[in-house]
């Protein structure tokens, strides 16, 4: 039993991190998009609201409801810089 | 901030909004107290109530057709709100429209004591609360009060009404069973809040704040009216709690001294919105002045907490308000203007923010 210690933690310390660089952009980007529709959703039905009201809100509606859009590009860069 | 996960009060805050904004204003009042009957239904049928302008135009005329398009479109309105909201904001909402349940009852109370016929009673219904037509129609086709009483058991308006109608049955007086349902309406208006609540900086607060202030509102108006005609009726029989300006009891004194009275609200929270009212209210003669300066400090005061808390129920309750405000100030206008009165009387009438 002891004979097969050394080769033990010699694997548990030569093991690759849980995650991987890429992996934690892909998770970066992920949690980005989920934050972006978290926003999208309140402004998405108050614009929804505004077009049903005015047709001419639409417009400024639609700008509005893609602002929040800027979060997961930015979150985008992620991608290159690993 | 939204309840049960939807967006809900999203779409209704700026649905609700969008109507606000859309309101006549004070340019359009001062167009319209000029016109005459018919200039004013003609201008009217331009703007926001052109459907029931044209949907009832071949039934009614003058300004009858003006009262009763202006009726139908608040219900349309307010039963669209309802129709939008969803989960505690329409709890809340609902709960402040039964207001129209309270109008209703009353116009089926007097209109089968009066004798009216059904279809007379129903013309007069602002559907707009929580009965359903069923129940209205029922009651407009009640051959006696007692039977608008029974069928009105079945609602909320059930407690207080029974003593009232033994009231009723004895002296031939609508007023107690009248009382009845309108201390019943403000009595349940807080119902489902907690009213214990410290923390007023929250949209639940603050809804409560203007609730409550209603209530006062309304105690003091009753109070002041009372001690202006120097009756000897019993101030607490018209007495409404859940306000924070009176304890029950305490209305008694302050009826019979005026100016104790009038010291009393002046060192209130409310001293500084009606400050300007009070000082105008030591000079005239007539309550009317001072019953506008309450309606427009509760209208801005609503204003003000749906800019606090654009998104909660506070948005929605500044619009009925609002929105009740117009349909009375363009009933005033068309009332007035069909007597004959100048357009300095009737804009005295008014109440604009």
């Amino acid at each position: 039993m002891f004979e097969t210690l050394p080769d033990l933690s010699n694997a548990v310390l030569s093991s690759s991190p849980a995650l991987t660089k890429e992996a934690a952009a892909a998770f970066s980007i992920g949690l980005a998009a989920l934050a972006t529709g978290y926003a999208q959703r309140g402004i998405g039905s108050a614009a929804v609201g505004a077009v049903a009201e005015d047709g001419d809100n639409l417009v400024p509606g639609l700008i509005l409801t893609a602002l929040p859009e800027t979060l997961i590009i930015i979150a985008f860069v992620a991608t290159f810089v690993v | 901030m939204s309840q049960a996960g939807t967006s809900n009060p999203e779409y209704v805050n700026s649905r609700v909004r969008a109507r606000r904004a859309a309101l006549f204003g004070e340019e359009d009042y001062r167009k319209l107290v000029r016109m005459g009957t018919g200039e004013i239904a003609r201008y009217m049928e331009e703007t926001e109530y052109e459907a029931e302008m044209n949907a009832l135009g071949a039934r009614h005329r003058g300004v009858d057709l003006i009262e009763y398009a202006l009726n139908e479109n608040l219900a349309k309105h307010f039963e669209q709100l309802l129709d939008w909201a969803e989960g505690t904001l329409y709890t809340r909402i609902a709960n402040y429209l039964r207001k129209f349940d309270a109008w209703n009852a009353k116009t089926a109370i007097r209109g089968v004591y009066s004798g009216s016929d059904a279809e007379e009673i129903s013309t007069d219904y602002i559907r707009a609360g929580e009965f359903d037509d069923g129940l209205l129609d029922q009651m407009a086709a009640a051959g006696t009060v007692e039977e608008v009483v029974e069928l009105l058991s079945e609602t909320i308006f059930a407690e207080g009404l029974d003593a009232a109608y033994e009231e009723f049955d004895e002296r031939d007086v609508l007023v107690p069973l009248e009382n009845a349902i309108d201390k019943t309406f403000y009595e349940h208006l807080l119902d489902g809040i907690d009213t214990t609540m410290v923390d007023r900086n929250t949209p639940a607060g603050l809804y409560l704040d203007v609730l409550q202030a209603e209530i006062d509102f309304r105690n003091i108006r009753n109070a002041l009216r009372l001690s202006r005609t120097g009756t000897d009726l019993d101030p607490e029989e018209y007495y409404i709690e859940g306000g924070k300006l009176f304890e029950s009891g305490e209305l008694r004194q302050l009826v019979g001294n005026f100016d104790e009275f009038v010291d009393y609200i002046r060192e209130s929270t409310y001293g500084d919105e009606l400050s300007g009212a009070l000082a105008d209210l030591d000079a005239a003669e007539s309550l009317i002045q001072f019953e506008h300066a309450l309606d427009s400090a509760l209208l801005e005061y609503s204003d003000t907490l749906s800019y606090t808390y654009p998104v909660s129920i506070c948005s929605a309750l500044s619009y009925v308000l609002a929105k009740e405000r117009e349909i009375e100030n363009i009933r005033a206008i068309a009332r007035g203007r069909e007597v004959g009165l100048s357009p300095d009387e009737i804009e005295d009438e008014l109440v604009v923010t």
